[in-house]
């Protein structure tokens, strides 16, 4: 499960070796000098990845960038490595959503084993967030009457209170009903109502 | 009659002393004179016998009564007339010198009249110049009362007792010069006393053999000793003065002779010379002149017996005074024109006292504590502390003054280094223990540094292992690796080795340092911690280097002090800290460095005190980081000082001068 991995470091020489290792590894490796850097032209997220970013970077450091990037929505997972851990910033930095915080010097092993895992998750993130968009298709392809008998539905509401609601027949909605069934590719209400709280339609 | 007559001599002293009291009796006296011729005239004329018998007797008594002081006035003193008869020419020093004595002490007394006659014994002699001699004598002070007589020399002595009974009846006669064993042998004289001397061989014996150490040989010099006056008695002393010597005897040699065999004398002989008064050949002279002649050819000291050979080139000896010995013999002459009786006069003894030549001792080697008690050391060449000694002295304690004084000012800036030396020891170490507090604060900056290295190390290694164990090793990437561990590792090095310099215990030492660069290392140093601390850390240096002579470790302790302080002035702000660091040149001859941050300022009555040990506005400080920067800045002969900016923030400066 390669992917790539975004190192932010000011040290040149650190960049190179970790380029190295990572590469060897089987990733694909992009250096940032800067944490500004990396905000100018931000990773795709779409792509399975993860960020290696140092604590200390001269100009925007890296709890900062850490913020910035939740601002915007990232879901890319961060692995922080700092020269000297201090408590405070650990607990921030993990508070705010960093996937580890390791300390150089790293041991390889340690190392693949956080970005492995920092990419898992990434993968599964990912994952949830590609079947919600399928479903979001779903929901789109229903028309106006079948997005509101669905939404009743998954509410519990019988199909003759749903006639009575909408103000039709009792035998319109159970047509409705099992178009909506169809077209959200389900085989049970159970499986819609499901379908339904993860679109957030039930809130 | 006489005694009366005697008494109207006029005489200064008695008619002085007369004058008080006598006056009118003199007076009287005198018509009483007139009285006695007249009564004489009218015992011839008159023959009145019962009458004139009378007038005798009333006269006599009245005489008697009247002129009872006058006679005994005229016991008290003689004539005041001296006669000097000389022995030998009064033209050589020993002579003129006994003369010149005797006439001082006469000369004192005020009005005497002095005669004096040379009777040349030493020159001629027999019965026929005796006798005109006398002749003479006679003829000339037929009509002189002759109050004394001087005779100088034994032989003069001789012929005045001779010829006092017919010349000069009832004259007392001072001697001057007579040698104690012969006037020994003269027995008791009436009507004489004088100077009797007293200078045995035995010491020209003794003083021989003082000057000459080992002495083996006497070698007497001298005319015949019965032409002698002052040593005639040697020649019966030789025997026993000289017992255990051997004995050159030269006396009564021609001069020529004599000249000839002093020069070729043995080693450890003395030449006792007695004195030589012609040259045999018809040329005669004192025994002063005759002595330089010897002296001149002599190869061996010469002892003598009289002060004036002294002076002529005789090492010395127990010497005759002329001058002491002619005034002993003026002032016994005094006592009896004053009244005394010669014959109760008892003869005085002049003893001959040591005295010696210095440039002789120089010559002949002999040191002055060899000679004996009381010697009197004549002709001594003053050395040059003598002869300058108030400015020698003046010179010297001039001189040990100033040595006083570069001592004391030595010793003075001695102590003063002494304590620059240790309040710079004092400033080192504690500036060691806050370098090291320093230290402890920027410890997580120094860790970063470390540990970035160190990161690059380990992963490029563990790198390289994993692709040694490839099938196919890239040994070119092999080789990339091992040039960056190898470069990391370095930059390890250096840190701990700038880490280790700056912690280092270093006596203050300064050298010629760019301070552009010593404030950027302290700044690359400040850097992690600024960003850890979330302060930006700007630094702007003065184009080109600013030469100063300073030490690099302590400024850059001073750099640190100063952020370091900055940054924990700035904790309570929540954004928007800064520290701006700026070196510029100060004119010609300084730099300044500033360190400004963009805290709350410091509190205008404070800003005297921040320098201050123990001032501290921190929970945590310990008062020392600034008065430590003070101090490492005025050892470097600087200043630094504290202000508030206006637009905010405070500002440390300081300057340093700068290397001409």
């Amino acid at each position: 499960m390669p992917g790539c991995v975004h190192v932010v470091d000011d040290d040149a020489s650190f960049r190179t070796a970790i380029e190295r290792r990572l590469t060897l590894a089987g990733y694909q490796v992009a250096t940032y000098p800067s944490a500004q850097q990396l905000l100018d032209s931000p990773p795709d997220e779409n792509e399975l990845c993860c960020i290696l970013l140092d604590v200390r970077i001269p100009g925007l450091s890296g709890p900062e960038l850490q913020g910035r990037l939740n601002a915007l929505g990232s879901t890319l997972p961060i692995v922080f490595l700092t020269g000297h851990p201090d408590t405070p910033t650990t607990v921030r930095t993990i508070k705010a959503g960093a996937e580890d915080f390791l300390t150089k010097p790293v041991e390889s092993e340690e190392l693949l084993g956080a970005i492995e895992r920092a990419m898992a998750r990434h993968a599964a993130v990912r994952g949830e967030q590609h079947r919600l968009e399928e479903m979001r298709a779903l929901l789109a392809a229903l028309t106006a009457r079948e997005r509101q008998v669905f939404g009743l539905v998954v509410r519990g509401k019988l199909n003759k209170q749903i006639a009575h609601e909408l103000g039709t027949t009792e035998r319109t909605i159970k047509a409705h009903r099992h178009q909506v069934m169809e077209k959200m590719k389900v085989q049970s209400l159970a499986e819609l109502v499901t379908m339904a709280e993860r679109l957030g339609l039930l809130s | 009659m006489i005694c009366a007559s005697g008494s109207i001599v006029p005489r200064d002293r008695s008619a002085g002393n007369a004058s008080i009291w006598l006056p009118g009796l003199l007076r009287f006296g005198s018509n009483f004179r007139f009285s006695i011729e007249q009564a004489g005239a009218s015992l011839v004329h008159n023959c009145s016998l019962y009458r004139v018998m009378i007038r005798i007797v009333l006269l006599i008594v009245g005489l008697l009564a009247v002129l009872a002081p006058t006679c005994l006035l005229a016991q008290d003193g003689r004539p005041h007339s001296v006669l000097v008869l000389d022995q030998s020419n009064l033209r050589g020093p020993f002579y003129y010198q006994l003369s010149s004595g005797l006439r001082e002490v006469l000369d004192t007394e005020g009005q005497i009249t002095v005669y004096g006659e040379n009777l040349d014994l030493t020159r001629f002699g027999g019965a026929a110049y005796e006798e005109s001699l006398k002749r003479y004598l006679k003829e000339k002070y037929r009509d002189r009362s002759i109050g004394v007589i001087v005779a100088n020399g034994a032989g003069t002595l001789d012929h005045t007792l001779r010829w006092r009974e017919e010349l000069w009846p009832g004259v007392p006669v001072v001697f001057a010069m007579l040698e104690v064993t012969q006037l020994a042998k003269l027995g008791r004289l009436a009507n004489v006393t004088g100077v009797a001397i007293k200078n045995p061989l035995a010491d020209a014996i003794k003083t021989a053999r003082t000057v000459v150490p080992g002495l083996d040989t006497i070698v007497l010099v001298g005319d015949s000793w019965d032409r002698q006056s002052l040593f005639r008695h040697w020649g019966e002393e030789i025997p026993t003065a000289t017992s255990g010597l051997m004995v050159i005897d030269l006396v009564g040699q021609k001069m020529s002779n004599i000249l000839k065999r002093v020069a070729e004398l043995p080693e450890r002989s003395a030449i006792v010379y007695s004195g030589v008064f012609s040259d045999g050949a018809g040329t005669y002279y004192p025994a002063a002149t005759a002595m330089r002649l010897i002296a001149e050819k002599a190869n061996r000291p010469i002892v003598v017996g009289a002060e004036p050979l002294l002076a002529a080139g005789a090492i010395g000896g127990y010497s005759l005074i002329a001058k002491e010995i002619g005034a002993e013999a003026g002032r016994l002459a005094l006592r009896i024109l004053n009244g005394e009786q010669a014959g109760n006069v008892p003869p005085v003894t002049q003893e001959s006292k040591p005295l010696f030549n210095w440039k002789q001792m120089q010559r002949w080697n002999v040191s002055e504590s060899s000679l004996p008690e009381g010697s009197e050391i004549r002709f001594r060449e003053p050395t040059f502390l003598e002869q300058y000694r108030w400015e020698s002295m003046a010179v010297a304690s001039a001189i040990l003054i100033q040595a006083g004084l570069i001592i004391f000012l030595l010793h003075e800036r001695h102590l003063r280094r002494n304590a620059e030396v240790e309040s710079h020891e004092r400033m080192s170490e504690l500036a060691h223990v806050n370098r090291q507090a320093t230290t402890g604060e920027l410890s997580s900056s120094i860790a970063h540094e470390l540990n970035q290295p160190l990161g690059s190390i380990l992963t490029n290694a563990e790198t390289a292992e994993l692709i040694l164990k490839s099938d196919k090793p890239d040994l070119g990437e092999i080789r990339e690796i091992l040039a960056d561990i190898k470069r990391d590792d370095q930059r390890a090095g250096e840190v701990i080795r700038r880490l280790r310099g700056f912690l280092k215990r270093t006596p203050f030492e300064t050298r010629d340092i760019d301070l552009n660069e010593v404030m950027g290392e302290a700044f690359k140093f400040l850097s992690v911690q600024a960003s850890a601390r979330n302060v930006a850390l700007y630094l702007q240096t003065a184009p080109g280097a600013l030469r100063i002579k300073g030490d690099p470790i302590q400024l850059q302790q001073v750099i640190l002090n100063l952020v370091v302080n900055s940054m924990d002035a700035m904790a309570t702000i929540p954004y928007g800290r800064t520290v701006i660091g700026r070196t510029e040149l100060n004119g010609g001859s300084s730099a300044v460095i500033s360190i400004s941050d963009s805290g709350p300022g410091i509190p205008a009555d404070k800003l005297a005190q921040v320098f201050d040990p123990f001032f501290t506005t921190k929970e945590k400080g310990m008062g020392i980081g600034l008065s430590i920067a003070r101090t490492i800045i005025l050892a470097h002969k600087g200043q630094i000082w504290a202000e508030n900016q206006s637009g905010g923030g405070a500002a440390f400066h300081f300057t340093l001068p700068l290397v001409a």
